[in-house]
């Protein structure tokens, strides 16, 4: 017993040994990744590309699940777009709260019948709005089909060549169509999709609204962890991914991708529990079998704030979700793994989504159910038990504050005393954001398991009157 | 086990608490520096630093990172108007990475002078890559280039030729007789471009060329002939646009309804006349147009029971005439009464 125990702790080391390596390697490119975007975004000219009729337009799509509380804020988001040309196209799920009757108020919105395409069959359409406020408004109410229906349905009544999916919960920097859309701009026969870095806040709209440079993060560990998660997760990993080509998961809250590329390989899926990473696997598959061009890119301007869950319960439901999609994905495109047929994709981006994120919940839990075993029983003495987890918290931290330096090298958004606080919580994260969120993988993964696909959205945070 | 154990958790601890440390300051500090320099007015740039940027911009690195250098470099010493730019420039803008040559393309748009124009042209000519970002930078210096576009309307090159007509919109006087013999080009592309520009023109052989592209075997030319026609012959050729209600591509068919709600009222009576196309989207074609520019809604309070209305909501369908009714509605009676 004592052996096996012992073999098991070691595995698990061998196992974070792996991951810290990984990381700190995906940090270095991400780093060099964050330089070089950052010479070409100063290099270029955003007012000539704001007036230039040679910008590709772009419609936005938003999909509104019982959204009332923030659905007219970051609609005014999406349409304060400096950008030349672009369409919003809201999509009323179903909802059983008074979305519609808030955007019909807010945009003095009018029934007219539209005679659109039917590309992808969805849930049926009940009326379409139009704004004589903002002509290029669209308002789309249906029957409940849930997100990936919902981006269908609006698909349908799309007229742009790029369509930008965002989240009717995110509120977005009057440049971020053009942050992202530079990219396509300059070369849109192999720029198949493009995603930049999104943060979070429990009120976005609030936090958008402070100057850059001034701008506060928000007050509580749970928003702090949540931000450092969000930083790590686009800085540390994505800009890498990009890089090397297996960007593999463009998030909902931001995602633009060329029309042709959505049509052809047939629209957002509505088998899965969620669309995104899905949708982002898809595409690379398709690509990489048919050895086509193609670039999926991740930019490091933080374009938009998305709202966090405001307590535990919320979050752990969100990252439930979130686990389960991920594995669904993994498991659905397993053909992928370590195929070198699929080039990064096969060998590096899938094989680590498998082993940090399909398979890590089960490893934790493995790691600290023996740990507490091999303490217990006597075989780890507990002074070495904790050197190694501060290590690891430090590890942690180092990686964390990595992802902060490369933000405020690219963004200057935070104020001086915020950054330091997000600098001396970062230790910290191992004891006391890490477990919720392994608690939340966990109960994802045998959500998974059971074959749950249910949707769980958290309810949108109070704001204060 | 456990002496190696502890000896390596040791290790990776110093090193770990070591790099948070020294990134935590860098941050601060690298922020406060920042902020610092911001504040400060740029100096002009010194003989010596002049010289050293000048000797990076020349220089040919290897490197994806040497070649974003010695860019930055070129863009300071244009910052500076330095007289070495003009020489340096030209080999920067063949990078094969098309950022660095996209960045490259946008200096010269900054420098913006007759020379600056003659390099943008010659890569607009030669160029495989970045021609959009080109002629973005060509739009940005009009009227400047102006004369300089109509000799491209002349090249062997079909890209340059749709370049040349693209960017010939907005210079009204410029080129008008070419572009119509455009609308005849053998490449479709240019002929698109060739009656887009020409849709915002005037004249009798402008539109008689444009009315001609309306059949074009091309759906694209179609498209921008249906904008450009709306635009230039206006209600006169409502007719020939109704046609393409019942065109098989859904982009011209849109490109119809578009000219044609931008002609308003005036061109109901021709859209009154596809209500019994045998093509649906003909029909419907003409129901949502007739719905956009307000006739419906006029129907609708003036007469609800009018068999013309009757006759649209035919072509439209329910969920059209609930919309209708619905719009209908939603207006106060003291704004009825007023209208």
């Amino acid at each position: 017993v004592t052996t096996v125990l012992l073999l098991v702790v070691l595995a698990c080391f061998a196992y974070l040994l792996l991951v810290y390596v990984t990381a700190i390697v995906f940090l270095l490119i991400g780093a060099f990744e964050n330089a070089v975007r950052k010479h070409d975004a100063d290099s270029d000219h955003f007012a000539t590309l704001e007036s230039s009729r040679f910008t590709i337009p772009v419609s936005v799509i938003v999909a509104a699940y019982n959204e009332e509380i923030v659905i007219e804020s970051t609609v005014r988001s999406f349409l304060g777009f400096d950008y030349p040309e672009f369409e919003v196209v809201v999509v009323n799920d179903g909802s059983t709260d008074g979305t519609l009757a808030r955007l019909v108020e807010a945009f003095d919105l009018s029934p007219y019948e539209v005679f659109a395409r039917h590309i992808f069959e969805t849930q049926p359409v009940r009326v379409i709005y139009r704004s004589p406020l903002h002509p290029n408004l669209v308002v789309v109410d249906k029957m409940n089909g849930g997100k990936a229906d919902s981006w269908n349905a609006a698909l349908n009544v799309t007229r742009y060549r790029y369509v930008c999916g965002v989240d009717a919960d995110t509120v977005f920097d009057p440049k971020a169509l053009l942050k992202a859309m530079r990219v396509a701009v300059n070369d849109p026969a192999r720029i198949v999709g493009v995603t930049s870095q999104i943060t979070t806040a429990r009120e976005p709209e609030r936090v958008l609204a402070q100057p850059v440079g001034s701008r506060q993060v928000e007050r509580g560990l749970l928003a702090v962890y949540q931000h450092l998660d969000f930083a790590r997760a686009f800085l540390s990993n994505r800009l890498a991914w990009s890089r090397h080509g297996f960007m593999l998961c463009s998030p909902g809250g931001f995602q633009i991708w060329r029309r042709d590329v959505l049509e052809e390989v047939g629209g957002y899926s509505t088998q899965f529990t969620c669309e995104d990473i899905e949708l982002t696997f898809r595409i690379h598959e398709r690509y990489r079998r048919e050895g086509r061009p193609y670039e999926i890119r991740c930019l490091p301007d933080s374009v938009g704030i998305t709202e966090s869950p405001g307590d535990v319960g919320k979050l752990i439901s969100q990252r439930e979700r979130w686990q389960r999609v991920i594995n669904e994905t993994v498991m659905h495109y397993r053909r992928m793994w370590f195929n070198p047929r699929y080039g990064s994709v096969g060998m590096v981006g899938a094989p680590f989504y498998l082993l940090t994120e399909v398979l890590s919940p089960a490893i934790e839990l493995l790691a600290v159910l023996s740990l507490a075993a091999a303490v217990a029983l006597g075989i780890f003495d507990l002074q070495i038990f904790l050197v190694v987890f501060a290590a690891m918290a430090f590890v942690n931290a180092a990686l964390t504050a990595g992802a902060i330096l490369l933000d405020d090298l690219q963004s200057r958004l935070y104020r001086v005393r915020d950054l330091v606080r997000l600098l001396l919580w970062a230790p910290l994260d191992i004891v006391l954001y890490r477990p919720i969120i392994t608690w939340a993988k966990l109960k994802g993964s045998w959500g998974f398991v059971r074959g749950d696909k249910s949707w769980d959205r958290f309810d949108r945070n109070v704001r204060p009157t | 086990v456990d002496a190696l154990v502890l000896r390596v958790a040791i290790v990776v601890l110093s090193v770990a608490f070591g790099v948070w440390v020294a990134l935590s300051v860098a941050i601060v500090l690298g922020r406060l520096r920042y902020e610092r320099t911001r504040r400060r007015h740029t100096r002009p740039l010194s003989p010596r630093a002049a010289k050293r940027l000048v000797h990076r911009a020349r220089s040919r690195p290897r490197t994806e990172w040497g070649r974003w250098r010695r860019l930055r470099a070129l863009q300071r010493l244009e910052g500076a108007h330095h007289a070495a730019v003009p020489r340096l420039i030209r080999p920067v803008l063949d990078d094969p990475d098309p950022m660095i040559a996209a960045a490259a393309i946008r200096t010269l748009g900054d420098i913006g002078d007759d020379w600056a124009v003659d390099v943008l042209l010659d890569a607009l000519r030669r160029g495989e890559k970045q021609r959009s970002r080109i002629a973005s930078e060509l739009e940005r210096l009009a009227p400047l280039p102006a004369k300089k576009l109509v000799p491209l309307l002349h090249d062997w090159n079909p890209q340059v030729r749709f370049w040349g007509a693209t960017l010939l919109r907005p210079y009204p006087d410029l080129g008008t007789e070419t572009l119509i013999g455009l609308t005849w080009d053998s490449d479709p592309n240019v002929r698109a471009a060739a009656v887009e520009t020409l849709g915002t023109r005037s004249g009798s052989a402008v539109g008689v060329a444009l009315v001609a592209r309306l059949d074009d075997s091309e759906w694209f030319v179609r498209v921008h002939a249906a904008r450009a026609v709306g635009h230039v012959v206006g209600v006169d050729a409502a007719p020939s646009i109704v046609r393409l209600f019942a065109d098989e591509r859904w982009w011209v068919r849109t490109a119809a309804k578009d000219a044609l709600r931008g002609m308003g009222v005036d061109a109901v009576p021709t859209l009154l006349s596809v209500l019994a196309h045998d093509d649906r989207f003909a029909r419907n074609g003409a129901a949502e147009v007739l719905q956009d520019n307000g006739f419906v809604d006029f129907l609708v309070l003036d007469d609800p029971r009018s068999p013309l209305l009757a006759r649209i909501y035919a072509a439209g369908g329910d969920r059209y005439r609930d919309a209708a009714e619905a719009r209908a509605e939603a207006i106060p009676e003291e704004e009825v009464r007023v209208a």
